[in-house]
């Protein structure tokens, strides 16, 4: 029964009292005003027990969270007050020069949001070209590196830079002798500084101090030609280049500059390339490209130029040097080239790599014979790189150690470490009253001086060279001071009483020729051209006397066993030996890195009983070198011992400390330094040693890998030795495949590699650790062959006896009776790096798809997704993936640049470093695409041929590397792939690389292709 | 003239009767374990630790923790991966194939083998897991959804068709097992006297009652998932094989791979019961249940599929030779002639030629001499793998790209490890689960009937050979 009575609260409710209805709908006096805090579109109040559950779950598992963050926080912190032409994520470009060695390259600096993070070449000057060495590629890691010295010291302790004028100063005013020893100086506002100092004190003397001299080739020139100077090479003018131990695509005064001469008389299309020719003591880069070449022993060098000399003097008809009996190269060798030379007179060259005045002034006057100079031999045009006064140096230590000197200022140079007697000239520093170094690094000679006013590295400097006769290139900074170091060239003026600054002083050295707007667009462009007065030279010097001394040493060191010391591409002379890219980057012939060895040849070693991997002890007079790694090295003359200079640092940087083996003690002072030891006796010592090899196996096993014909069988057949090209298996169908063939429309990525160009340098490899943030691993983890390097040169040797010029089967050539003489070597460079397949083995075997391929034809890599199952690198045939085996970034284990704060400002923000247990490759430099593809759109234009350039290309100073895009007809990759020498590696297996190689050609007479 | 074929031996021997076969075989449950239990127990659980911990070292340290280089991506890993798959097969082959063609004999051993099978499955899925670079993210390789976006699996990849094969074939080899389990489970709860083994056994005995019904359901669950898993026994390693036949290294990519490695599997398989049971029937005291003409039989079929595993490598040079492929033929020459000869020769003369002495009956029924050999036929198949994988990725196209793997003390740890795993888990299964299938075993056994073969002279006119078989009738 439903109880029909009510109730009322009053009569307000009877009578619907709008008031009273009011306030009946909120049953409390005051709410909360919920309903205004949340609005319909929040689903108002109408929340559930659902909602309270989401929320609740939310706000827990919000809470557990935020509690489990253990990611450290790092702040970027946005500029607040934006710098001028700084955006972040636009490189600026600055122009400067290189002053990883005194070659001065003009250069491009890519700085980010204020950091330099890559060195490229200055493609405008016209003599550099736009390329760098692999060691001008690294010095950019010489800013960042920990070590550098950040404050100057005085006796071991940190004082402030006026304290330490100060004591200068005084002390250099006390001081009578004063010696400044500097590297090369060929700034004229530095000679200006120096030109200052040395009026404020007059006892100064300005000794130029190489470590890897040049003296002697200037000391030849001066007597021949009456000025002290190196001669300006043009290996592009010259059609035969004998060289006689210059390793000028390597080493030698300036290798960039001469590589891009030198590359361009190597290409076959123009019917003809130059004829090189190579006589050397060593397996050496020049000599691995020449088409010639010829092992001899140091001491025959001298006996070998005079018995050219001879033969051209008789073509010539010129009078005859000496009367010893001419000395034969194999198979008529001197008479060939004396024919061929005098065959193309004035477009012929002769250079020789030794420190021997002698051997310099023969060559001058064979070059002179051929009418060479003013056309191969520019004197007026001459070289101011590496200029070094060993007379007057030797005549320093002398002075040093007899306790004459009472000032001695060490600038830019090391030589504690680098001259012969080193030791013996730590001790005489000390003798000075006052020792000053200002180098970037606590070294070998610093560390013996009370004084270190450290310089600054070049990327923070101003500067100008003149490193060729006119041409000055500039150096600006493109980064500020990273630590409390000066310019030395200021702390020169300032000792010497002037303190402007030095830009300053710059600019007004320049005043009269450069200011305002010119002087604007020469920092801007970097160099500055100032035509050099034509001067008439004529030849005028006796040889005579150069005759008697090199048959002597000829005739009497005939049997013995010699040792020859040389720099390696990489580390050079040893300044840069504290830099781990260098350290890394393997050797292009021995493909050792981080050692240096005692390159001996197989019957030598054979003879002496001793192999790869045993140690010797090299005694010298008086001294040794102990425990050397021993490398068995095709192409090493016999009883020729050669070893790398530049190692063995004791101080300077740890990835350099102790690496390898110091070889300058074995150098001596005759007239200039020499390099050459013929008095030398050695002994197997007791261990054994294990270099570390990125390349363990030297031959391609007969295997159809490389291609190589003459150029007479190439001039005869231009698709000589390549057939077999991927058109030829198309056409007969043998390709077949399950995959189906990709879409190429719009861009395709491509790229040539031009085994005929590439001289194997290692710029490459450099330039894409750079570019990629490639991780330094140190020797133990290349022992066990995991270098991370995404581009390698691969290195075949080929071996011939007197019945087949083809052996390159390890069972052919390792047999008893092979026949082979071991001396002789036939070397092939071959780029490798990811050949972005069209169909990648790598991407169908990824579980997760971590591999793609991208619609312009690259193979992707994306480190996010990989789950590092390797069954990629298993399955790639061309092994250009890497792993990363552990974590290298801040990592004591890896203690390279990547394991301080300061190391890392290296990175390339544009790349991606890599994770622990992912896979890398090279990515055709990805980021450089993207970010030419933007510049494209936003000036509303299609992608040009040549906008886009690859780290490994834009470096490399033959030009063997060209990238583009495939599917533009006109671009220049297009033209490489359709030339007749194209091949493609492993094309069999229809895997459709996107890069192509070309058929080396070589300028030799003997087949090379079996027909 | 008419034929009987002989009448077998008693599989079951020693007179026993249905209650002495459930005390024998649960007394190692229902008493305390014995000092070779123990003894065997400590020492896995040692080798065990070795395991975690080289294990965990390689998980935060990195793969670099190993020899693996740029060449050779994988070695001890995918090796020992192989290996303890290959293990597993022979479980599944006595339990699910030899079911279906009704061979008795596998009763007594097939429980221990199919417990072997998921030991070296939970063995070889450990390999999977510690080789990856980020073993943090290995679920990536399963389908799942999920919120990364777009991201799926690579279904063309063999190593997605490998997550495949071996879930399932764990999943399936658990279930059977498990289900072949129930009734012996359920016996040991009505054997318990303490509370707990009644509250454990009866959870898993799942309210087993023994009735028709359950009995019946139990026969038909075991033909439908031995149905499952004899398909099981082919495609798991024709899969794993594909990880090598389908990619383009030579020496791996070869057709021959899938019936190769089946052949191969059941062969180490067999390899492996035989090591466990020589073992266990000695240990347990089962040689009534195990007997060795068990062994003979096991023997002849380690036999026959080493010759097969023996043939495959011949053939592989037949063909690589016949192909005119330099790559492929390099990597033969290579593999018998090169800087790995040795690990060559060592699975030639363990896989091919040792398992000849299996012709004489004296080899195949002698336990020491068989477990030597089930020793050697280990080694060898673990070398097999370990040419498969080293020899051929460590010289491959390119020759700049040659060189040499060694195994770090890391590698070699884990593998030894991961014996400890094996065995730790087996040690713990003979403790706590009957290892003989009880009920099966009961059903084959002649209690009741004279178990002396004499007599049955009494009811034949014809003679009756020394082993009871009885011709002419």
């Amino acid at each position: 029964m439903e109880n029909k009575n009510q109730y009322w609260r009053g009569l307000e409710e009877l009578n619907n009292d709008p008031k009273f209805l009011a306030g009946k709908k909120r049953e409390f006096a005051e709410g909360i005003p919920l309903e205004d805090v949340f609005t319909e579109e929040d689903g108002g109040l109408n929340s559930n027990r659902r909602d309270f559950l989401k929320y609740f779950g939310f706000g827990i598992s919000a809470v557990a969270l935020a509690a489990c963050n253990k990611t450290p926080i790092k702040n970027a912190i946005p500029y607040i007050i934006k710098p001028e032409n700084i955006t972040p994520g636009t490189p600026n470009w600055y122009a400067s020069t290189c002053n990883a060695c005194a070659a001065n390259c003009s250069i491009l600096v890519k700085t980010r949001e204020g950091r330099p993070i890559k060195i490229e070449g200055n493609a405008e000057s016209p003599v550099f070209k736009g390329a760098t060495c692999g060691m001008g590629q690294a010095s950019l890691l010489g800013l960042y590196d920990n070590e550098r010295l950040r404050k100057p010291k005085a006796k071991g302790n940190d004082v402030s830079w006026e304290t330490l004028d100060a004591e200068i100063k005084t002390a250099l005013a006390g001081s009578k002798n004063i010696r400044l020893i500097s590297g090369t100086v060929n700034s004229p506002s530095t000679k200006k500084a120096i030109a200052e100092f040395t009026a404020k004190y007059p006892s100064t003397q300005h000794i130029q101090y190489e470590a890897n001299s040049m003296g002697a080739l200037a000391e030849a020139t001066k007597r021949a030609f009456g000025k002290a100077v190196v001669p300006g090479y043009r290996f592009d003018k010259a059609n035969v280049i004998v060289s006689f131990g210059a390793d000028f695509l390597g080493t030698w005064i300036s290798p960039v500059e001469y590589t891009k001469q030198w590359t361009v008389n190597r290409r076959p299309e123009n019917k003809n390339m130059s004829r090189h020719i190579q006589l050397e003591s060593y397996l050496s880069l020049s000599g691995s490209n020449a088409d010639v070449r010829y092992p001899i022993k140091p001491s025959a060098e001298g006996a070998y130029i005079i018995s050219l000399y001879n033969r051209i003097a008789s073509l010539a008809g010129a009078p005859q040097l000496g009367t010893m009996p001419a000395v034969e190269l194999p198979l008529d060798g001197i008479t060939t080239m004396a024919k061929e030379l005098w065959a193309a007179k004035g477009q012929s060259l002769v250079v020789c790599g030794s420190n021997n005045i002698d051997h310099q002034l023969l060559v001058h006057a064979i070059n002179n014979m051929l009418g060479n100079i003013g056309n191969t031999v520019d004197l007026n045009n001459y070289s101011n790189q590496h200029y070094s006064d060993d007379a007057a140096f030797e005549t320093f230590a002398k002075e040093l150690e007899s306790g004459v000197v009472d000032a001695v200022i060490f600038y830019n140079t090391n030589p504690v470490y680098s001259y012969y007697n080193g030791a013996k000239l730590a001790a005489s520093i000390k003798k000075a009253k006052v020792s000053i170094a200002s180098n970037t690094n606590l070294d070998e000679t610093s560390e013996n001086c009370q004084y270190n006013a450290p310089d600054h590295h070049f990327l923070e400097a101003w500067n100008d060279n003149e490193p060729k006769a006119g041409y000055f290139t500039f150096t600006q900074p493109s980064i500020s001071n990273v630590f409390q170091t000066r310019q030395m060239q200021e702390s020169l003026l300032n000792w010497a009483g002037n303190t402007s600054n030095y830009y300053d002083y710059l600019k007004n050295n320049w005043a009269s020729r450069l200011s305002g707007e010119t002087w604007v667009k020469a920092i801007h462009d970097g160099f500055y051209i100032q035509p050099v007065a034509a001067s008439n030279t004529s030849f005028n010097a006796d040889l005579n006397a150069a005759v008697s001394p090199a048959y002597s040493v000829y005739t009497t060191a005939k049997t013995k066993l010699e040792l020859k010391l040389y720099s390696k591409i990489g580390v050079r002379d040893g300044s840069n030996g504290h830099n781990p890219w260098l350290q890394e980057l393997p050797d292009p012939i021995s493909k050792v890195c981080w050692d240096n060895y005692a390159c001996i040849g197989n019957a030598t070693a054979k003879e002496l009983n001793i192999k790869d991997g045993d140690l010797i002890n090299i005694n010298l007079k008086g001294s040794k070198i102990e425990a050397v790694p021993v490398l068995v090295q095709p192409g090493q003359p016999n009883n020729v011992i050669a070893l790398a200079i530049g190692y063995g640092r004791t101080s300077g940087g740890k990835a350099g400390k102790n690496v390898g083996k110091n070889a300058y003690p074995a150098s001596s002072f005759m007239n200039s330094f020499s390099f050459i030891n013929t008095d030398i006796t050695i002994e197997k010592a007791d261990g054994e040693y294990e270099l570390a090899h990125t390349q363990t196996h030297h031959t391609i096993e007969g295997r159809n890998l490389i291609k190589e014909t003459s150029l007479n069988e190439y001039n005869k057949d231009n698709k000589s030795d390549n057939q077999d090209t991927h058109k030829v298996i198309k056409e007969q169908g043998n390709l077949i495949t399950l995959w189906d063939e990709r879409d190429h429309k719009g861009h395709r990525w491509a790229m040539a590699v031009d085994m005929n160009k590439c001289t194997g340098c290692g710029s490459c490899v450099v330039s894409c650790n750079a570019e990629n943030n490639v991780p330094v691993v140190g020797r133990k983890e290349v022992l066990v062959s995991r270098e991370m390097h995404w581009i390698r040169i691969d290195r075949y040797y080929r071996f011939s006896n007197a019945t087949d010029n083809k052996i390159t089967k390890e069972d052919d050539y390792n047999k008893e009776n092979s026949g082979i003489n071991f001396e002789n070597v036939s070397v092939t460079f071959q780029p490798m790096l990811c050949q972005q397949c069209g169909h990648a083995p790598c991407e169908t075997v990824c579980p997760v798809i971590a591999t793609v391929h991208s619609s312009e034809g690259l193979n992707h890599m994306a480190y996010n997704r990989c789950v590092g199952t390797r069954y990629c690198a298993n399955n790639c045939p061309y092994k250009v993936r890497r792993f990363n085996w552990f974590k290298y970034r801040a990592n004591d284990q890896f203690d390279f640049n990547f394991n301080n704060d300061l190391g890392r400002m290296v990175i390339n923000p544009d790349v991606t470093v890599r994770s622990r247990g992912v896979m890398e490759k090279c990515s055709f430099c990805v980021q450089r695409i993207q970010a030419g593809k933007l510049m494209a759109k936003m000036e509303n234009r299609i992608v040009k041929d040549g906008d886009i350039k690859t780290a490994c290309q834009q470096s490399c100073p033959a030009d063997a590397i060209i990238f583009g895009d495939i599917n533009d007809e006109k671009s220049e990759v297009r033209k490489y792939f359709e030339n007749d020498r194209s091949f493609f590696l492993l094309e069999e297996y229809n895997v459709q690389p996107s890069v192509t190689y070309l058929t080396k050609v070589r300028n030799v007479g003997e087949k090379l292709v079996n027909t | 003239m008419s034929y009987e074929s002989p009448i077998r031996d008693q599989l079951v021997t020693g007179g026993k009767t249905y209650h002495d076969v459930s005390s024998d075989i649960t007394r190692p449950l229902e008493n305390a374990p014995t000092k070779s239990w123990w003894f065997g127990f400590s020492i896995s659980s040692i080798v065990l630790a070795i395991w975690i911990g080289t294990t965990t070292y390689t998980m935060l340290v990195g793969i670099g923790a190993w020899g693996l280089n740029k060449t050779v991506g994988w070695a001890f890993d995918i090796t020992n991966f192989v290996f303890w798959i290959g293990i597993g097969h022979a479980g599944t082959l006595i339990s699910a194939v030899l079911l279906l063609f009704r061979q008795k004999w596998r009763m007594s051993i097939n429980r221990s083998a199919e417990a072997m099978t998921i030991f070296a499955v939970v063995c070889a899925a450990s390999f999977i897991l510690s080789h990856m670079g980020r073993p943090w993210v290995a679920y990536w390789p399963i389908p799942l959804p999920n919120a990364f976006g777009t991201l799926w699996v690579n279904f063309n990849s063999p190593l997605v068709w490998d997550v495949f094969a071996i879930s399932t074939y764990f999943t399936v080899s658990l279930i059977f097992w498990y289900c072949g389990l129930i009734p012996d489970i359920a016996t040991v709860r009505d054997r318990a006297k303490t509370k707990m083994r009644k509250f454990w056994y009866g959870f898993f005995a799942m309210g087993w009652t023994g009735s028709t019904r359950t009995w019946h359901r139990y026969e038909v669950i075991s033909l439908i998932l031995a149905g499952i898993s004899t398909p099981l026994v082919l495609s798991v390693h024709s899969i794993v094989s594909m990880d090598f036949a389908t990619s383009l290294v030579p020496g791996w990519h070869t057709t021959i791979f899938p019936p190769y490695f089946v052949a191969g599997a059941i062969f180490s398989g067999f390899g492996m019961v035989l090591t466990l049971l020589v073992v266990a029937r000695e240990v347990m005291g089962y040689k009534n249940y195990i007997t060795t003409e068990h062994l003979d039989a096991m023997a002849k079929i380690v036999m026959v599929t080493g010759t097969m595993v023996g043939l495959a490598y011949i053939t592989e040079f037949f063909v690589a030779a016949y192909s005119g492929m330099e790559y492929e033929q390099y990597a033969f020459f290579n593999r018998a002639f090169g800087p790995y000869w040795w690990a060559y020769w060592t699975m030639m003369s363990c896989n091919l030629l040792a398992p000849q002495v299996f012709w004489s009956r004296w080899a195949r029924t002698t336990p020491w001499f068989l477990f030597i050999m089930s020793i050697i036929v280990n080694i060898g198949m673990w070398f097999e793998r370990f040419v498969i994988i080293v020899t051929s990725l460590h010289r491959d196209f390119l020759p700049s790209s040659w060189t040499m793997y060694t195994p770090t003390l890391i590698e070699v740890s884990i593998l030894i490890g991961s014996f400890g795993l094996f065995f730790f888990l087996f040690f713990l299964f003979i403790k706590f689960l009957p290892s003989i299938n009880m009920a099966e075993i009961k059903s084959i056994m002649h209690v009741g009937s004279d178990d002396d073969h004499t007599h049955h002279t009494e009811h034949h006119d014809k003679p009756v050979t020394e082993k009871g078989a009885v011709h002419g009738v």
